[in-house]
């Protein structure tokens, strides 16, 4: 190999770079053969913390199971709704796990479409969780409406009455974007995966194998496939992005358009769509350091990555705080006299905690990663980035309830609404749910892109050795891998 | 309710030719869950039934005693719903609530579906026939019950009833026909007799400039509340009347006023002389008035009085000037001043401001002539239980029916009518459902529902001339053991008066002939039977008559002032009357209970209102549960901090805390009635609701306090309700 | 809503709503007035509105969970501002009957997934039980909070037999998980209208009444159709200065005591409320 791999002969411009070098995502010593043995170790014997986080995950959704089943039989009645409590915590936990599934696709989607290559070894367990996290959105759907068993008329199907939904409504608008969303994000998933459900299927015997080769469509590997491939991958995520972006945004509408005060705001949409890519980055933290320990990922997990997360995550906090103090200062400059109370109330009304909770953990709480110990004490920043988790959940709350207790009606206000263990069972039931399913996948599925991260290694490889003959030194700079250090 | 084999012939004879509710052999009970119901043919429909047609039928409520003629609408054999009788001149075609949940009495699930007797302290269903052989030991040919021995306790009852009732206890020689009201009236119809010359004058609202009232609730629960409100209502249009209001708690009628006083109780008569006082310096009465009445208002001027019931100076000003400004005017009292150990002094120095101003003749007039006196309800009182009691107490009493009251319950615990039942031998009640004085019965009869039976009533408040209301059954019986009040009484005289009553095969054929018979006072010459026909169809025969005058005279009656509050009881206690509840004889329809109180909005409970200011004093918040603690006795109930009441006056409502009525009644509330203070009336004997003086103590505890209204009651700044001074209006202009 | 219905009607679906003379040409369009100076708070409106609409009684626990069904309901306020600072309410209380207001621009309306509360060509606004899947938006859009949504199955407990005897058959019992709301006794204008048309006329005036209307003691409500000029609703509502198709109306004249509840949020509500009067001469 040349030692000109750019074919630029002008050795002095790169010696200006020795001493700004480049961090490194991967470390050196990662070769092709070990990416395979080690994502295919996770389809294998995971640590026993696995099953632990597997069977409390099963216990919590057997628990919310049988919340559900029992509010199915008594009627909504049992979860404390009432008029004008109708949505309670389902609505609110709904927007939580919709906003969660963002960020999936901004890693696995934008920033392939930006060719940002950090992304290579977390985006596939990103995508997964964004598809989760919409099934259990989804699920939500389900709780909340009085009559499930009817679902489907919120849906346009061919029937013999030509009824069709109520176009004008944003929740026919929900339905809409979240099946599209679910759908597309599910497609891009699989679709994603078929190279290395090849890997699997060669690496696999028995009922796997067979699973592995149906579903890797008899993918070969060659330049023909890689190149329809590599444009159809591009395609979807072109797609994506803006979905996801218009999926927020009709989310927001449910609020936005509607006549209640603290929701009828035009800067619902942007400030719902960075609400869900915060909660999604921080999801995806949460979830970098949980999958990072128990698969043993330390080798394609690393701490240059996690930095860049990090620091994704911390600017759309800023952005999303930003919006949110908008939306309270055109409150407070409007001439909405119930808006303003209703703002005034949630600040110092009976859900005065949640609101400064959600401040505390959301607007406040990201400033911590600002701190290096943070971002290096994976034990902290697990705390941390659930508590950034809290707080957006709490802001959802926040939205939905002091709203419905103080509106436009005086008459049927209600003073300290608390929602039944039969919401909380439901929402603990949903956290269930949705571990249990993610867990379940990284176990039978590569949740780290073996493909993909060769290309990284590969062409980190390419540079590296440009680098080096540019500069020797760099090459033995340490790079601590395991301990995550930055150089 | 499927007796499945009745024909025409059948159905004619028991329920009338045209009046009649149609009636539905195969009409089951639907099962909305199962869905299973009985398939009725539309290509034969029973007689009298166009399925799918709801046809309304006349009756009349007795809900009250304020005799509404009501229309039932009756479909598939089954009522649905009572609305108001057009034809009637009490109801005008409206109807209240109470009223309308008379359909909830009928189907009521506690309702009583077989006789009972009480057997080793409890009570067990029994058969008609052993039931008849009690009726028969006790009231037969052969029974050695004579006069006074067998007495019949009562609600107000009027019209036919009344008769077979006074007919039944004639028959053993005896007149002990008492009839027991918990809410009475008694001492106000007394002072009203005394003064104007009539117990219940007629109120000419239309010709009424002003009303100033007492306490007098005559809109929620009056003497004929539906009547009542269609006149207020003609009052309020133009030219717009005025309502001033002066009573210690606010009453529905008090939050209609355009000026409302509170008042300390029992001080309304010293109130109303010192209006007099002011009324009468006007030169116009010199030489007119009496001079005893003069003598007797000199001592109350304004600062007195201002004193004594704790309304400013100012305000005795403001009202007399607008009496003198606004006659004629109407000055009503109600139970608010009657309630009180000089209740009929209180009363009568209010009713005394009628005669002043010269309202008889104008906004006062004498209720028309009766032609059936011995139809006129039986007005209930406190004292004639009272009188019942001593005889039952000395053993006098051996036999005792009960019908249409409660006295175990509405009784206040000084009385001890319980312990008193307990020496009567042999005690039946015939009522709809079990209640507490049926529970301690011997013997209980199931009645037919008000939907089921036959009757007519006369109500004490006539309107215009009387009205004879015919109350006819609107469906088919729906449990085959029960009976008719009237049918029961009847079979016993048919053995007792053989050759009177012998011919009637029922209390429908007696009380068809009854009418009949008065058809010559309706001046009618119609063939009978297209008299009884109309008269059932419209449910009202009326007797054309016209006012009469009052003999109204100056009484003048020295008003003592009551009792003060002492430092062991340092509150005034005054047990409201809800519209719905009364005494509590309707506490077992759901839709009652359901149905908010107004002024509070409170549901299924019992509560105590305490004014702001004295809750502030006391540190007493809302759903605080409070023991409120008489001379006589103690309950809890929680607190409710209602603006409308007086500071050192407690309010709480009567009719709940039942414990033997049903699912809907039972165990919910307090019993206030159990609390009152053994204090009478001087000069009727009556008790004094609203004498009682209670002492308040907080137990800790804090209970929701179950009730309509959010945790605020402002409007937030936006327009919801609002006011406009009566002057800007254009009421004449207006449709 | 088919979609060849969609396209023929795309005019007046896009319409903005209410608009002047909407009505013109209808043959009905239901109002009511509700004179606040007459209503004296009795409640026989709303027990009417139980024995006619089969509402179920939900008993003490669940009222207190804010779970009662009353489609019409008395609200009594104290007053505002100077009317709370004296120590007692001087002028009596203030008796609000609150129902649907049948808005022509429905807050709930748009808002429903399945199109199961919509409106009708003689201005109600409408909830099919069938259609309904409980989303609940409906209520949470709605200003006025009178929708009232079935929490529990009542008919499991609400009429225990024979109480069952009593409902309605004229009107559905609404099993749990849908959303009810006032009607405006929906099945007695059905019924009216059908007897009227097989006569081949129109309703008269006060021919059909609804139950509150039909059982208020001092007739404090007043129902009819607004579509006829001669009406005594449209009358009333022409005299009190009301138009349907404004929302901030011109008051002319002196003394004019019609107003409709939240007009500025757009809602145009069906129902006009007089003003209450005292005398504070008095």
């Amino acid at each position: 190999m040349s030692h000109n791999v750019h074919g630029h002969p002008q050795m002095d411009v790169q010696v200006e770079r020795k001493f700004v070098p480049k961090v490194k995502d991967l470390g050196p010593d990662v070769n092709w053969a070990q990416i395979n043995k080690d994502v295919l170790r996770s389809l294998e014997k995971p640590r026993p913390v696995f099953w632990i986080i597997f069977f409390s995950a099963l216990a919590l959704f057997s628990f919310g199971v049988y919340c559900e089943v029992y509010q199915y039989q008594n009627g909504m009645g049992v979860a404390d709704l009432n008029n004008p409590q109708v949505w309670g915590l389902y609505i609110a936990t709904f927007i939580f796990w919709i906003g969660m599934g963002h960020s999936g696709t901004l890693l696995s989607a934008l920033l392939h479409i930006i060719h940002a290559d950090w992304r290579k070894p977390i985006y596939r367990y990103s995508e997964a969780m964004t598809t989760f996290t919409l099934l259990t959105a989804a699920l939500f759907v389900m709780v909340h409406m009085g009559r499930l068993w009817e679902f489907y008329y919120v849906v346009a199907y061919p029937n013999e009455r030509w009824t069709w939904p109520n176009f004008t409504s944003p929740l026919v608008w929900d339905a809409t974007a979240i099946g599209t969303y679910l759908t597309s994000s599910l497609l891009f998933l699989y679709m994603g995966m078929i190279p290395d459900l090849a890997i699997c299927r060669d690496n696999a015997k028995g009922a796997r194998r067979a699973l592995y080769k149906f579903l890797s469509l008899g993918w070969q590997g060659t330049d023909r496939q890689w190149g329809n491939f590599k444009v159809a991958y591009m395609t979807m995520a072109c797609f994506l992005m803006p979905l996801a972006v218009s999926v927020h945004s009709i989310v927001s509408t449910d609020f936005a358009v509607s006549q209640n005060p603290g929701w009828h705001v035009t800067s619902f949409p942007p400030y719902f769509v960075l609400g869900a890519l915060y909660s999604g980055c921080s999801g995806i933290i949460t979830l970098f350091i949980v999958l990072r320990y128990v698969f043993r990922f330390e080798a394609y997990m690393t701490q240059p990555i996690l930095n860049k997360l990090i620091k994704m995550t911390f600017a759309i906090a800023m952005v999303w705080t930003y919006l949110d103090l908008i939306e309270y200062a055109t409150t407070w400059y409007g001439s909405d006299e119930v808006a303003k109370a209703d703002l005034l109330y949630r600040a110092t009304g009976d859900y005065a905690l949640q609101f400064w909770g959600m401040i505390f953990c959301a607007m406040v709480m990201p400033f911590t990663l600002l701190i290096r110990y943070v971002r290096h004490n994976y034990t902290v920043l697990l705390i941390i980035s659930l508590i950034l988790n809290v707080g957006m959940w709490l802001e959802r709350f926040q939205i939905i309830t002091p709203t419905f207790a103080k509106s436009h009606y005086p008459w049927t206000w209600t003073a300290g609404w608390w929602p039944s263990w039969v919401q909380w069972g439901i929402v603990a039931g949903s956290f269930g749910w949705f571990t249990m399913l993610f867990m379940l996948y990284c176990k039978i599925f590569p949740s780290v892109s073996m493909y993909e991260v060769k290309e990284m290694v590969h062409e980190q490889n390419l540079e590296g050795k440009a680098m080096a003959h540019a500069n020797p030194e760099s090459e033995q700079a340490p790079v601590g891998l395991l301990e995550g250090g930055q150089a | 309710m499927s007796t499945g084999n009745m024909d025409r012939r059948d159905f004619l004879r028991v329920l009338g030719i045209s009046g009649a509710a149609a009636t539905l052999a195969g009409c089951g009970h639907t099962s909305i869950e199962s869905g299973v119901e009985e398939v009725m043919s539309y290509v034969q429909p029973q007689d009298f039934v166009v399925p799918g047609i709801g046809v309304f039928y006349s009756s009349t409520c007795t809900q009250c005693g304020s005799g509404c003629g009501i229309m039932g609408k009756v479909r598939e054999g089954r009522v649905l719903k009572l609305e108001g009788n057009p034809e009637s001149g009490i109801s005008g075609g409206k109807i209240c609530g109470l009223g309308q949940a008379g359909v909830q009495a009928h189907y009521n699930p506690d309702r009583l579906h077989t006789p009972m007797m009480n057997i080793e302290g409890g009570l067990v269903p029994i058969s008609w026939e052993r039931a008849n052989q009690l009726l028969d030991e006790h009231f037969g040919t052969k029974s050695s019950l004579q006069g006074e021995q067998i007495a019949f306790l009562t609600g107000g009852v009027s019209g036919h009833q009344r008769v077979v009732l006074e007919n039944f206890l004639e028959s053993f020689g005896s007149t002990q026909h008492v009839c027991y009201d918990a809410i009475s009236t008694a001492t106000g119809r007394a002072a009203s007799k005394t003064v104007l010359g009539a117990e219940q004058p007629l109120w000419n609202f239309s010709k009424a400039r002003l009303i100033l009232s007492f306490g007098s609730d005559f809109l929620g629960n009056g003497v004929s509340p539906v009547y009542m409100a269609r006149e207020f209502a003609k009052f309020r249009k133009a030219p717009r009347g005025t309502l001033i209001q002066i009573e210690p708690r606010m009453t529905l009628t008090g939050g209609n006023a355009d000026r409302w006083y509170p008042i300390k109780p029992g001080t309304e008569g010293i109130l109303a002389l010192g209006i007099a006082h002011d009324l009468l310096q006007h030169p116009e009465f010199s030489g007119k008035v009496p001079q005893e009445v003069l003598d007797l208002v000199k001592n109350y001027d304004r600062d007195a009085v201002s004193e004594v019931t704790g309304i400013g100076a100012d305000a005795v000003r403001l009202i007399a000037a607008q009496l003198w400004n606004n006659t004629p005017s109407l000055v009503v009292a109600g139970p608010a001043v009657e309630g009180h150990a000089y209740g009929f002094s209180n009363a009568a120095a209010v009713q005394l401001l009628n005669v002043i101003l010269g309202n008889r003749g104008n906004s006062l007039e004498g209720q028309s002539e009766h032609p059936f006196p011995q139809m006129t309800p039986t007005l209930g009182s406190y004292r004639a239980l009272a009188e019942l009691h001593k005889k039952m107490v000395s053993g006098n009493c051996q036999a005792l029916l009960i019908h249409g009251t409660n006295p175990v319950f509405t009784s206040p615990t000084h009385l001890e009518f319980s312990e008193a039942m307990k020496k009567v031998p042999f005690k039946v009640a015939l009522v709809t459902h079990i209640d507490e004085t049926a529970g301690q019965c011997d013997l209980v009869l199931p009645l037919l529902s008000a939907m089921e039976d036959f009757g007519t009533h006369i109500a004490e408040y006539q309107p215009s001339g009387v009205e004879l209301m015919l109350q006819q059954p609107l469906m088919e019986k729906l449990y085959p053991e029960t009976k008719g009040f009237g049918d029961i009484l009847l079979d016993v005289l048919k053995k007792r008066k053989p050759q009177e009553y012998a011919v009637f095969p029922d209390y429908y054929s007696y009380l068809k002939a009854a009418v009949l018979k008065a058809k010559p006072v309706f001046h009618s010459d119609e063939p009978d039977e297209h008299f009884w026909e109309t008269a059932l169809m419209n449910g009202v025969v009326k007797w054309e008559g016209k006012p009469t005058d009052l003999e109204a005279k100056m009484v003048p009656l020295e008003v003592p002032e009551p009792h003060g509050l002492t430092t062991d009881y340092p509150f005034y206690f005054v047990p409201s009357i809800r519209p719905d509840m009364r005494d509590g004889r309707h506490a077992y329809l759901p839709w009652l209970q359901e149905s908010p109180e107004t002024m509070t909005t409170v549901v299924w409970d019992s509560w105590v209102e305490i004014h702001p200011k004295t809750a502030a004093q006391m540190q007493i918040k809302e759903g605080d549960v409070l023991l409120l603690q008489s001379a006589t006795g103690s309950i809890q109930a929680k607190a409710y901090i209602f603006p409308g009441i007086q500071p050192d006056t407690v309010s709480m409502p009567l009719g709940q805390g039942h414990t033997q009525m049903g699912r809907y009644a039972s165990g919910v509330g307090a019993n206030p009635y159990k609390i009152l203070d053994p204090i009478f009336d001087a000069h009727t004997g009556e008790l004094a609701l609203h004498a009682t003086r209670v002492a308040i103590r907080k137990t800790g505890e804090n209970q929701k306090v179950v009730k309509d209204e959010g945790p605020t009651n402002l409007q937030n700044g936006q327009k919801l309700v609002a006011t406009l001074s009566a002057d800007q209006a254009k009421l004449a202009r207006e449709i | 809503m088919s979609l060849s219905n969609l396209i023929q009607n795309w005019d007046s679906f896009r319409k903005r709503r209410p608009y002047e003379d909407q009505y013109k040409d209808a043959p009905y369009k239901w109002a009511m007035v509700i004179d606040l100076d007459s209503c004296i708070g009795c409640n026989a409106c709303t027990v009417a509105c139980y024995a006619e609409n089969n509402l179920a009684v939900v008993g003490k626990e669940r009222f207190g969970k804010g779970q009662a069904m009353h489609w019409i309901r008395i609200e009594r306020y104290w007053g505002e501002g100077e009317a709370l600072e004296t120590e007692f309410p001087e002028r009596g209380a203030q008796y609000l009957p609150m129902l649907c207001q049948q808005c022509e621009a429905a807050p709930c309306e748009p808002v429903c997934p399945v199109g199961a509360t919509h409106h009708s060509p003689d201005g109600l606004n409408t909830q099919v039980y069938n259609r309904c899947v409980g989303s609940r938006y409906c209520s949470a859009n709605c200003p006025y909070k009178v929708r009232y949504f079935n929490w529990w199955n009542y008919p499991e407990r609400a009429w225990p037999n024979p109480l069952e005897l009593q409902l309605n058959p004229d009107v559905t019992v609404r099993s749990k998980g849908v959303m009810e709301k006032c009607t405006f006794c929906m099945q007695r204008l059905r019924a009216g209208q059908d007897k009227a048309k097989t006569a081949g006329r129109l309703l008269a005036d006060g021919e059909v009444l609804t139950a509150c209307a039909q059982a208020c003691p001092t007739s404090a409500i007043t129902f009819g159709n607004l579509a006829d000029k001669n009406s005594k609703v449209a009358r009333m509502w022409k005299n009190q200065q009301v138009d349907l198709a404004k929302n901030a109306q011109d008051k002319s004249e002196e003394g004019v005591r019609g107003y409709r509840i939240l007009e500025d949020l757009n809602t145009y509500p069906s129902i006009v409320y007089l003003e209450r009067l005292r005398n504070f001469a008095a």
